[in-house]
């Protein structure tokens, strides 16, 4: 059999890399020496005027201006395919592809950029290993036998160390549970005895879950933990992971070595290996994709997901915001509210974000509560508040996450006084299960007395909705729809119109109708 | 790894190659609107499955609140119920 030709890079320019290969080989991108990107060449190519483009990820293509060193490297091999010196975009400066910190950065698997292993030594890994450990004995004490998983267990197994191009450290554990109920209720039960220890969690769904660590040099650390379990011989583990596979080649756990620790390990991990990457997971891939069959990720979502919609979205909006005060300008709505109730017992803003409104709520003497499933949105207001000595309290709600609507709906209602809730631009930014969530927070909380007042953006007459796009956060609504479902909780829809737009509190504006309810829940 | 969050119901989408294409119009020329039918009840049961899955989650968050607050209230004791209805909020 003829050997497939080469692959040959024939240039490198501001759109990419321009190659020819006839045969799909990972390769590695260095700037400079450092590895930045890895890609494969059939797989993650385009058809360009040379042959095929493998073009510059989104999340790199800010760092590329200026001149670097340019080397393209067979992963595997160690063959060089291109090296030169070569200039993108007009600076003439040195590339420098790192943090705000001057950390190095790098592209890992899911085209995120991030530090990975490869540029932090040893003094660096070290608290990262601690931690590791820490959460591993945590865990034990919690009642689960975890150990490493994905690229950290297999760094473990391949390398005894960390992956170069790998990012962080995740944990994972089978439940001796059977069935998905109980594996989520041993998931909360993890949650909150880690809680109880002062680690902070935030859950990817029902049954993962990261972990903060502080570490020794003052930085937060996450580490993932992703839960499993056997049903019918196969075995499932959050996120990829669902295969025939045997009880004894988890139980009872061995070791393994990582970069000099002991730590646990499945009885046989190379059958999970095998199972996480496929046969060929002895040779290393830093471009890998997950090709998860349909029905797994079916169980899986119905089992464990559908917590999360828009976090992503509204996460990434407030990182950047979170610790800067909002501008002190209520929202239209919240001006409304003010002078609609005037003296209230206490205001609480359902869905507050950075927590602008209940700030001003509470600046002019109303005791006010900001909700909101983004951990930290409004930590800004928060120290504020704290600094003025204002009655204001940030807490977490999830309309996604039932017992965390039923437990905020318990603690509102046995404090003092009938509420006001304000729910601004929230109805547009969720579901129909979180709009039947909050109805369901409304009734439990409005039953002695008190209102909710929410502005959402609607359709216009004859419009359908939108598909949902990926970095779409809110989507107007049916109006009918939304006032019906609120009839159907026991509302008593005491006013609505259509107000001109009315500001987001978050986010752009827009040109939409907006519709403002007033509603009561008194049955 | 980091955690994905997929919430759609489905997964990664494929175009149909040549291939499935040719037996997708086969089976059409043969069995005409029984296909479509057969397309849609298999729809509707995807989503029936998943309506059922879903229920896990439901109800292992109501068993695990009632499991943390039925006790306190079991004892009928008012600081107790109030320490455990902010325990609560505080550890999820």
């Amino acid at each position: 059999m003829p050997e497939p030709a080469p692959t040959r890079v024939a240039r490198v320019d501001d759109s990419g890399v321009h190659l020819t290969s006839a045969q799909d080989t990972v390769v590695d991108t260095l700037f400079d020496g450092r590895r930045i990107w890895s890609f494969w060449t059939l797989r993650d190519t385009r058809p360009g005027d040379a042959g095929q483009v493998a073009e510059w990820p989104p999340a790199l293509r800010r760092f590329l201006e200026g001149t670097t060193q340019l080397s393209v490297v067979e992963h595997v091999s160690g063959h060089v395919l291109f090296d030169e010196e070569v200039t993108l975009g007009s600076s003439a400066d040195r590339i420098a592809v790192v943090d705000s910190s001057g950390r190095p950065l790098g592209i890992d698997k899911s085209n995120r950029i991030t530090t990975t292993f490869d540029t932090r030594d040893r003094d660096q890994t070290a608290p990262l290993l601690d931690s590791t450990e820490q959460v591993l004995s945590a865990l034990l004490e919690a009642g689960v036998d975890a150990f490493p998983v994905y690229g950290t267990l297999l760094g473990a197994i391949r390398e005894q160390d960390f992956i170069g191009h790998d990012s962080d450290v995740d944990l994972g554990y089978v439940s001796r549970h059977k069935h998905p109920l109980d594996v989520i209720r041993e998931s909360y039960r993890l949650q909150r005895y880690l809680r109880e220890r002062g680690y902070s969690i935030d859950r990817y769904s029902a049954a993962a879950f990261k972990v903060e660590v502080l570490e020794a040099d003052g930085a937060v650390r996450g580490l993932d933990v992703f839960g499993g379990y056997f049903l019918n011989g196969r075995l499932y583990l959050m996120g990829e992971i669902g295969t025939p596979f045997e009880e004894d080649w988890v139980f009872p756990l061995g070791t393994c070595t990582f970069a000099g620790r002991t730590l646990p390990a499945p009885a046989r991990p190379e059958k999970l290996l095998e199972a996480t990457y496929g046969p060929n997971w002895k040779v290393p891939d830093p471009a890998f994709h997950f090709a998860t069959p349909r029905t797994t990720y079916r169980r899986l979502n119905g089992w464990f997901r559908g917590t999360r919609v828009n976090r992503e979205i509204w996460d990434g909006r407030y990182r950047q915001l979170r610790e800067n005060l909002p501008a002190r300008r209520p929202s239209a709505l919240a001006r409304h509210v003010f002078k609609a109730e005037g003296t209230m017992a206490r205001l609480v803003d359902v869905g507050a974000g950075r927590g602008a409104d209940p700030l001003w709520f509470a600046s002019k003497g109303v005791p006010a509560l900001a909700l909101d499933y983004s951990r930290g949105a409004a930590n800004a207001v928060q120290r504020q508040a704290d600094e003025e000595g204002l009655d204001l309290e940030v807490g977490w709600m999830n309309l996604l996450e039932l017992r965390s609507v039923l437990a905020q709906g318990a603690r509102v209602a046995r404090l003092p006084g009938p509420p006001t809730l304000l729910a601004n631009h929230l109805i547009d930014a969720t579901d129909q299960r979180g709009l039947e969530a909050l109805t369901r927070f409304a009734r439990m909380t409005l039953r002695a007395g008190g209102r909710m007042y929410a502005d959402f953006e609607t359709l216009r007459p004859g419009e359908r909705p939108a598909p949902p796009g990926p970095r779409t956060a809110t989507r107007p609504k049916n109006a009918e729809r939304v006032l019906q479902t609120l009839r159907d909780s026991g509302a008593v829809i005491v006013h609505t119109t259509q107000v001109p737009t009315s500001d987001h509190t978050e986010g752009e504006g827009s040109e939409r109708p907006v519709v403002r309810l007033v509603a009561e829940w008194r049955k | 790894m980091a955690e994905v969050t997929r919430e759609g119901a489905g997964g990664p989408g494929s175009k149909p190659g040549l291939k499935a294409r040719a037996v997708e119009r086969m089976a059409r020329a043969v069995a005409g609107e029984r296909l479509d039918a057969l397309q849609r009840r298999l729809e509707d049961l995807e989503a029936e499955v998943q309506e059922c899955r879903q229920l896990n989650i439901r109800l292992a968050e109501v068993v695990d609140l009632v499991e943390e607050l039925l006790l306190p209230i079991a004892a009928q004791d008012e600081g107790k119920i109030a320490a455990a209805v902010e325990k609560y909020n505080r550890t999820i």
